[in-house]
Parts: C-alpha cells; sequence; structure tokens
C-alpha cells in the first residue's frame, strides 16, 4: 500500500502533445478513476504510471520512492488489462502464480497463495484449465486473480470491464469495490463509463484533451462540475444546459431565458447582465403547476422507464430532459412547468464553459 | 421440385468439375514423383527402350545400391544436412530476435531496414554470385560448408524474419506488457509468453528455410569446389556425364533426396498448416 504522486507529467508523440502537464495526488488506499472520452490520454497516463510507456517529462512516485525511472517490474504494481492478457499457454493457476514465479517466490509458497487468491475470487475450480478454455467473466476473475496475488503497492485496472456484458459488468463492479475495501490497496482505474467512475472512485480525475478537467471526489464533480464538459459528461441522462442572460436582482441576480426566469442567490452579475448558461440535472427539475413555475415548456416525449419517467420538454427553442415520478402523467403538447432548488444550480460562462460559483 | 432437381444438378455438375480440376493437378504434381519412382526401380534395358515401358518389368534395388556405393552419396548427404542445419540454426536465433525487435520495438529507420531486408530478394540469384564469390574466397570461405550457410542465410534470413514477424504481430502487446509488470524482462517475456505462443510460426517459418537450403543448387554449385563441402544437389547433377545419362540412379538419387522433406513435412504438417493459417482465421 502506497500514495501515489503524479507531478507535471507530459507526453509528446513527435509534434502531437497527449498529456500536458498532469498533476494529481492520490492518498494511501484511494481510488483514483481516470475518467473521460476515448482519446483524452487516461489510458497513456496509466501506461506511464506502469512503466509501460515513457514520460517526455515530469516525475511518477509511489509511497515516497520516484519511480520514474524504474522498469515496470521494479515498481511493485499489478495490471488488469482490457483483453484480460492471460498468458495462453499457461494454465489459469500458472497465470495468477507467474509473478511470483518471476520473483523467485518457492514453489510451495506461490502454491499457497494462488490458492488464496483463487479462494478469494471464487475459482479454485478453474485452476487447471487453459485461458481459452474460461467465459469472459473467469477470465476477468484469473486477471484480477493475477493482480491482487502478489500484494503490490499499487493496482492499475485499464478499462478492465468494458468487454463484459452489462449484467456481468455491475456483478464485477461491485466485486472490484469490496475487493479494494477488502485488501485497501491504492488503486488507479482508468474508464470511460462514468456509472463506474461514480461507484467505485474516492477520487475522479476527468480527462480531455491531455488536461484534467477536474480532480475531486464523484460527489463534487456530480453537483459542482468545474466546466460544461464535466458536466455534460457526467450523469446520464446527461446535465440540461439552457442559455440565457444572468441580470443584476437586487442583492442577488435573475436568471432569464425564452420561457425561463428564476433567481439565483449570491451571485452578482456584470453591469448590464452577461451571456450564460444554466446547468441543471434531469433529477433537480420538478414538476409544478404551471402559475408556480419558473421555467415553462411544451412536452415533446414521455418515456416511462419503470422507476421513473423521463419527460423531453421544449423551453423556447432549448430542449431540456426531466426527470419525473413513475406515475407522471401528461401528453405530448401539454404544457409543463418546473421548479429549481437554488442549492442545484449551475452556471457557466458562455464563452469560457467554465463554472460561475453560486452562493451555495 | 423442378427447382429442386435443377440445383442438385448443379451442384452434381459444380462438384464433378471441382473433383476433375484437383484430381488434373494432383496428376501434374504427383506424376513426375511417381515416374521417377518407378524409374529408379527399373533395370537399364526397361528404361532405354524403343517402345515406353510404363510399369518396370522387373523391380531391381541396383540404382539405389549403385547411388550408395559409386556416388560418395553419403558424404554428400552429410554435407547437406549440415549445411540445412547451420542455416537453420543461424536464421532461428538471429531471425527470430530480428523479427521480435521489427514487430515490438519502435526506432528509427525501422521500416527502412525492413523493406531493405526484401531488397535482398529482389536480385535474381545469379546477380549476387560473383561478388558473394569474391566475399566468400577473400574472408576464406569458399568451399567450406560454414561458408555455404552463410550465403543461404543470406537470402533466408529476410524470408524467415518476414514470414515469423507476421506471427509476433498476431500476438496482443499486453500479453508483454502484463509479463513486464509482473517481473519479466521484455527479452524474457518474449522466450516465456510470445514464443510458445508463437510456435507454430516457428515451426512453419523453419520448415520452409529448411526446404529451401536442402534443396538449393546454384550457390552450392559455385561456391563448392571439392567433396568436402559439396552438397547432394550439386553431387546429382555431377553424375551427368558428357556421354551417358544414368537414369535409374539419378531418379534413384532423386528419391532418396526428397525423402527427409517428406519425411519433415509429415511430421509437422499439421503445425505448419495451424501456423500458416493462424491469423487467417482468428483474424
Amino acid at each position: 500500500m502506497a500514495t501515489l504522486s503524479i507531478r507535471n507529467i507530459q507526453k509528446s508523440y513527435g509534434a502531437l502533445r497527449v498529456l500536458h502537464g498532469i498533476d494529481v495526488d492520490l492518498d494511501d488506499g484511494g481510488f483514483l478513476v481516470l475518467l473521460g472520452p476515448s482519446g483524452c490520454g487516461k489510458s497513456t497516463l496509466l501506461n506511464i504510471i506502469a512503466g509501460l510507456d515513457e514520460p517526455s517529462d515530469g516525475d511518477i512516485a509511489i509511497g515516497r520512492r520516484s519511480v520514474t525511472a524504474l522498469p515496470p517490474k521494479d515498481r511493485n504494481i499489478a495490471m488488469v488489462f482490457q483483453s484480460y492478457a492471460l498468458y495462453p499457454t499457461m494454465s489459469v493457476a500458472r497465470n495468477i502464480g507467474f509473478g511470483l514465479e518471476m520473483r523467485g517466490v518457492p514453489e510451495q509458497e506461490r502454491q499457497a497463495e494462488v490458492q488464496k487468491a483463487a479462494e478469494m475470487l471464487q475459482i479454485t475450480h478453474l485452476l487447471d484449465r487453459l485461458p481459452a478454455n474460461l467465459s469472459g467473466g473467469q477470465r476477468q476473475r484469473v486477471a484480477m486473480g493475477r493482480a491482487i496475488v502478489r500484494s503490490p503497492d499499487l493496482f492499475l485496472f485499464d478499462e478492465p470491464l468494458s468487454n463484459l456484458d452489462a449484467k456481468l459488468r455491475v456483478e464485477m463492479r461491485t466485486e472490484i469495490k469490496r475487493l479494494h475495501e477488502r485488501l485497501g490497496t491504492t488503486i488507479v482505474y482508468v474508464t470511460h463509463d462514468q456509472i463506474e467512475a461514480m461507484t467505485l472512485a474516492t477520487k475522479v480525475a476527468v480527462m480531455k484533451g491531455g488536461y484534467v478537467q477536474q480532480l475531486a471526489d464523484p460527489r463534487t464533480i456530480y453537483e459542482r462540475p468545474a466546466n460544461m464538459f464535466v458536466a455534460g459528461f457526467i450523469g446520464s441522462p446527461s446535465m440540461n444546459f439552457i442559455s440565457g442572460r444572468l441580470v443584476p436582482n437586487g442583492a442577488n441576480s435573475q436568471f432569464k431565458s425564452h420561457g425561463v426566469e428564476l433567481i439565483v442567490p449570491g451571485v452578482v452579475s456584470q453591469e448590464g447582465g452577461q451571456d450564460c448558461v444554466l446547468g441543471v440535472r434531469p433529477e433537480e427539475l420538478k414538476t409544478v403547476a404551471t402559475r408556480d413555475a419558473e421555467i415553462t415548456g411544451i412536452i415533446d416525449v414521455v418515456e416511462p422507464t419503470g422507476p421513473d419517467t423521463m419527460v423531453t420538454a421544449v423551453i423556447g427553442d432549448q430542449v431540456v430532459v426531466a426527470r419525473a415520478e413513475a406515475r407522471f402523467n401528461a401528453r405530448r403538447g401539454d404544457t409543463i412547468g418546473f421548479r429549481v432548488d437554488p442549492q442545484s444550480i449551475n452556471l457557466f460562462d458562455q464563452q469560457t464553459e467554465a463554472r460561475i460559483e453560486t452562493g451555495y | 421440385m423442378t427447382m429442386f432437381k435443377t440445383s442438385r444438378c448443379r451442384r452434381l455438375v459444380a462438384d464433378i468439375l471441382t473433383y476433375a480440376v484437383l484430381v488434373t493437378m494432383t496428376i501434374f504434381c504427383l506424376g513426375p514423383i511417381v515416374w521417377m519412382f518407378l524409374t529408379s526401380l527399373k533395370t537399364e534395358a526397361d528404361i532405354v527402350t524403343s517402345q515406353m515401358q510404363y510399369i518396370p518389368r522387373s523391380i531391381t534395388f541396383e540404382n539405389y545400391r549403385a547411388v550408395w556405393t559409386q556416388s560418395n552419396f553419403p558424404v554428400l548427404i552429410g554435407n547437406s544436412f549440415v549445411v540445412t542445419a547451420i542455416t537453420v540454426a543461424i536464421c532461428v536465433v538471429t531471425g527470430t530476435l530480428a523479427a521480435y525487435a521489427f514487430s515490438r520495438l519502435s526506432f528509427r529507420g525501422r521500416d527502412r531496414l525492413m523493406l531493405s531486408y526484401l531488397l535482398v530478394r529482389m536480385f535474381p540469384a545469379v546477380m549476387v554470385i560473383i561478388p558473394l564469390f569474391v566475399m566468400m574466397r577473400t574472408v576464406g570461405l569458399v568451399d567450406s560448408r560454414f561458408g555455404l550457410a552463410l550465403a543461404y542465410t543470406s537470402f533466408l534470413l529476410p524470408l524467415f524474419v518476414w514470414m515469423l514477424k507476421g506471427f509476433f504481430d498476431a500476438a496482443p502487446k499486453e500479453l508483454e506488457s502484463a509479463a513486464r509488470i509482473d517481473g519479466s524482462t521484455l527479452l524474457g517475456a518474449m522466450g516465456r509468453i510470445i514464443l510458445p505462443l508463437a510456435r507454430n510460426g516457428l515451426v512453419a517459418s523453419s520448415v520452409f528455410i529448411a526446404i529451401a537450403a536442402w534443396n538449393e543448387f546454384i550457390f552450392a554449385l559455385m561456391l563448392t569446389t571439392g567433396q568436402g563441402s559439396r552438397t547432394w544437389p550439386v553431387g546429382l547433377q555431377l553424375m551427368v556425364g558428357e556421354f551417358q545419362l544414368p537414369w535409374g540412379v539419378l531418379a534413384a538419387g532423386g528419391i532418396l533426396s526428397i525423402l527427409p522433406v517428406v519425411i519433415l513435412f509429415a511430421i509437422v504438417q499439421r503445425t505448419m498448416v495451424q501456423g500458416l493459417t493462424a491469423g487467417a482465421v482468428k483474424g
């Protein structure tokens, strides 16, 4: 177990810069998720942490030891790959024990360790098989067994669940969380799935274009996104954006758009107002009678999903999605009104797309 | 009903055509070998006749005995074995490392270097033979088995490297990444993980090289002058005298020289087909 500190990591391939000075710190036992769309540099960063790729500049330290110049085998890390990367010619037992074998652990001790890891992952009955004869979920477990058997300082996961079907993915996600709580090992986990990030992480780094857009705990990322990219990337359905104008209103401000008029407490807008974007999560749009509404629109689509009903409404020339209660009853063309809890309002600058801090 | 009949009919015609083509090709391939085999069993009187004698009237092993006793066969075939073995050994050791480097490492001029490997094979052998002979003479390797093996390596190694690189490319890169994290060096990962995986490819490529070296004629003819290093194909050719053509002995020698190739193929054919088609079916 160890802390991880990433200092000003940069990476260029020729003229192409893929990482622009990444700084991340992770506590001992923390679970860092690197989240972002493909091509954002998250896998490159993970490979640099693993030592499989060299940074153009910057430093990686695991514990208090700088590992930037060390080969992967001397970093005391373990990694689970997207393709699992099980050695096809070796049995499951040998696959799991390979790391110990390479480190010269005597046969008997090795077997005991493999047995222990296999029991933890419930794969003892598979130990004699070859990887080709395993299902996707079983391969995933073997790959995790190979990682935990060595009790490394740091676990690295590279999109480990993306090759599994939806049901198994949820199961394995829970398994990984359980494993983390049981072993308490520091973990860095790469994914493009925001649900995985929200459920697993103690800290999320949302990445785009080789920059960390926001580094915070999942709650903060969800509730107070640093910019419109983070706001739109996290959450499903994603956050509603309504363009409008912020004008002074006494000590507070008022956000105005076609069909929208709501008070934003604690923000003093510029003299004469400023263009900005209002961001509201679908579940924060509460349906109310139209005379009490801050936002009024026309219903376009109603989609019952079971636990709740997704309502798509047109407000002026903009579209919003609201998460209404399961028995919500209305039809296309009806007028609908919403209120928004001022605490859940996000405001973004129209030009820079950066967050404008509100009073909450 | 008629539809059914016509489609059945069509399939029958297609089948007949398929078999006709395949049988023709088989006869075309096997015909000379069968003919050579029959000739090797004939007496001289059956071979040189005014009327074609297809089936030998009496079977004799005299030709095989003659090859063994009169033509220095044991020495020649021994030389062939040694030269082939050295060629394959050099190719396997250096070629495997080269192919692995080409497949896995990125370094300056890698693609150009790969291309220059192919360049060697773009020239006809007769063109390089004179310069090669001069070089070999300078370093004193003319008329030596090692020298001949080196000459073979010069044009077989590129082939070997290109073939094997394909097999290495097919193995996922993440395997080495995993092995390196598990505590292996890059070379160790190659030996422990990738080579066992590319075993079929290695066998296929090696057999390819071995057969090419075994059958090679022009280089052997030019670079060997004495009995000490002469290989069997050259020895066989030298049996053709100015005034006589010992057909029976030549046929027996031909049969003997393809035997090792046939046996080698029989042993590795399954592995080799697996190796050659590995990329094709797994994608």
